[in-house]
């Protein structure tokens, strides 16, 4: 411990392998700019053309509201029915898919059904459901319903996967039922973090909602599209207006509301209050 | 202690919010279903004429592969160059964002605002701005791919740094560095992890949201996908999306050997 010797200063830690990668990165990057094939005149256009453009958005056209709020709202009731068929949908995969619930076969095979899904980009599902069940907010509904299956099974079966196990022995040791000990044993435990995921899938759905108009699945972003590929950019900036307003306040509400469910603001009060929310709505 | 019998406790009083809440949740819910028409009944009888297209779809055309590398390099580059570019302009954005090292109020304030009005815009948005500013072509898609990982970028890394140990910073502070010393010194370092770890789950959005940005004109791998899809090409269809399934697979398992290491 205590050394006599002249203390000698130790070597720094090689820094070779760091090095080395940021130069293969550095290099990759110059390698994807360089063979891209972007014409450097229009990068030199850019700024110009993005003045004018912001020029004819702003002020916008006040009268284009209408028009916008409807496009807007049909995006978020897509994006709530759509939210809504993916949560009662990937609560009992998620189930299936923990392991500590499920078996190991089964809980793999719900495991690679979910990524299936979540690989499955959002807009091509969506462009196939038009087909199927025609244009309109449907499709769309539907496109983010499927994709949330994915997202939300995971992270529900993930969630199951690190409960207590001591309130499962606890409802086995009293005689419970297989269904019953899930519900009093496991399901108050993923609950509150279980509906923070879906709010929080929510206010993505929200956004993926605003991109599938442009495929005919309905809602704001038909009209974004609309005004833009026509040029009528005081129509646009009206558009993005609301679209931008909309989002940050319900991402500020949604926001707020996880924290709470998160946190249980009243105490132990909200628990309790959130099984009952499921026993009824479910 | 007590000998007294033990009296059961009383139960939890009941909160208004609870039943209210509910009724709200139920509320919207008729209210959005009725609006957007939504009839399971007539969903299930549409799906019955999906048959054809999964049939497809289970068939992928493997001839069509060659027609998708070019594309397919294409997207690549745009997301590198995206990637590279929007975080290094989110690196000093996260840090303006955050409370711990902003350099007052109202820049906070400021940026914050900022990032929310970025993030709030959807990408195909960005995508269709720039492409009627620079016409069609991967342009268009590399900076509306930036926009949209400044905002994923700087939001999750400002989190990153709302959560540092604040001890080396008052070391470098009592150490005499100026603001941007101690930002590089104290916090710099322990956010580097999480860093490299977002800019790698940057990359694999990026190459999820090529098959939006080229369904508008913006480059890349979208473009044939949502040619094959016009067409109704769906054994095409299926090789694309195979392609990029292994494509955001295989990044996914770099990025947890990276982050492992730097862990």
């Amino acid at each position: 411990m205590t050394a006599r010797a002249t203390a000698v200063r130790p070597t720094a830690p090689s820094h070779a392998r760091r090095n080395a990668s940021i130069a293969a990165v550095a290099i990759l990057v110059i390698w994807a700019m360089l063979t891209v094939g972007v014409d450097a005149g229009k990068l030199l256009r850019l700024p110009g053309q993005l003045v004018q453009i912001g020029s004819r958005m702003f002020p916008p056209d006040v009268e284009y509201i209408g028009t916008a709020w409807t496009g807007m709202l049909e995006s978020l009731q897509m994006a709530w029915v759509g939210t809504l068929i993916g949560a009662v949908l990937s609560l009992p995969l998620g189930f299936f898919g923990a392991k500590n619930i499920s078996s190991g076969f089964a809980s793999n095979v719900i495991r690679q059904f979910l990524n299936a899904i979540r690989a499955f980009p959002e807009i091509v599902l969506a462009i196939l459901l038009v087909t199927i069940v025609g244009l309109g907010p449907i499709a769309g509904a539907l496109a983010i319903g499927i994709h949330s299956i994915g997202t939300l099974g995971k992270l529900t079966a993930e969630v199951i996967e690190g409960i207590d196990p001591g309130p499962v022995e606890a409802a086995r040791a009293a005689g419970g039922r297989p269904i019953q000990i899930q519900r009093w044993g496991v399901l108050p435990q993923v609950l509150p973090d279980t509906v923070a995921f879906w709010l929080y899938r929510f206010e993505i759905n929200i956004r993926a909602a605003a991109v599938l108009g442009i495929v005919g699945a309905g809602g704001i972003g038909a009209v974004l599209q609309n005004t833009v590929v026509y040029r009528r950019w005081d129509k646009a900036g009206m558009a993005i207006i609301i679209v931008v307003v909309i989002t940050i306040l319900i991402d500020f509400v949604s926001g707020a509301i996880r924290r709470r469910i998160i946190e249980g603001g009243s105490g132990a009060s909200a628990q309790p209050e959130l099984i009952e929310a499921d026993g009824e709505a479910g | 202690m007590s000998a007294a019998p033990a009296a059961r406790p009383a139960p939890p009083g009941r909160s208004a919010a609870l039943p209210i809440g509910l009724l709200g949740f139920l509320a919207i819910t008729i209210w959005a279903g009725i609006s957007i028409d939504f009839n399971p009944i007539e969903i299930i009888e549409g799906i019955g004429g999906a048959d054809r297209i999964v049939g497809a779809l289970v068939q992928p055309n493997w001839s069509f592969l060659p027609n998708t590398a070019q594309p397919m390099l294409e997207t690549f580059q745009m997301a590198v160059i995206a990637t590279a570019i929007g975080c290094a302009v989110a690196l000093p954005l996260a840090f303006v964002a955050s409370r711990v090292t902003s350099p007052n109020r109202v820049s906070y304030i400021l940026d914050r605002s900022v990032l929310n009005v970025i993030r709030a815009i959807p990408d195909i948005l960005y995508a269709l701005v720039f492409v009627s500013a620079v016409s069609i072509g991967p342009l268009a898609g590399i900076l509306a791919l930036i926009l949209f990982n400044i905002g994923v970028v700087a939001k999750l890394l400002s989190e990153t740094v709302d959560g540092v140990d604040t001890g080396p910073i008052e070391a470098a502070r009592a150490g005499g560095a100026g603001r941007v010393q101690t930002v590089g010194a104290s916090v710099l370092p322990q956010v580097m992890p999480n860093y490299v770890a977002y800019s790698l789950y940057t990359f694999e959005l990026n190459i999820r949201a090529s098959t939006v940005i080229g369904i508008v004109g913006a480059g890349g791998i979208g473009n044939v996908l949502n040619t094959q899809l016009k067409f109704f090409n769906y054994s095409n269809v299926s090789v694309v999306i195979i392609e990029l399934f292994v494509f955001v697979f295989v990044i996914e398992f770099i990025s947890i050997a990276v982050r492992r290491r730097l862990v």
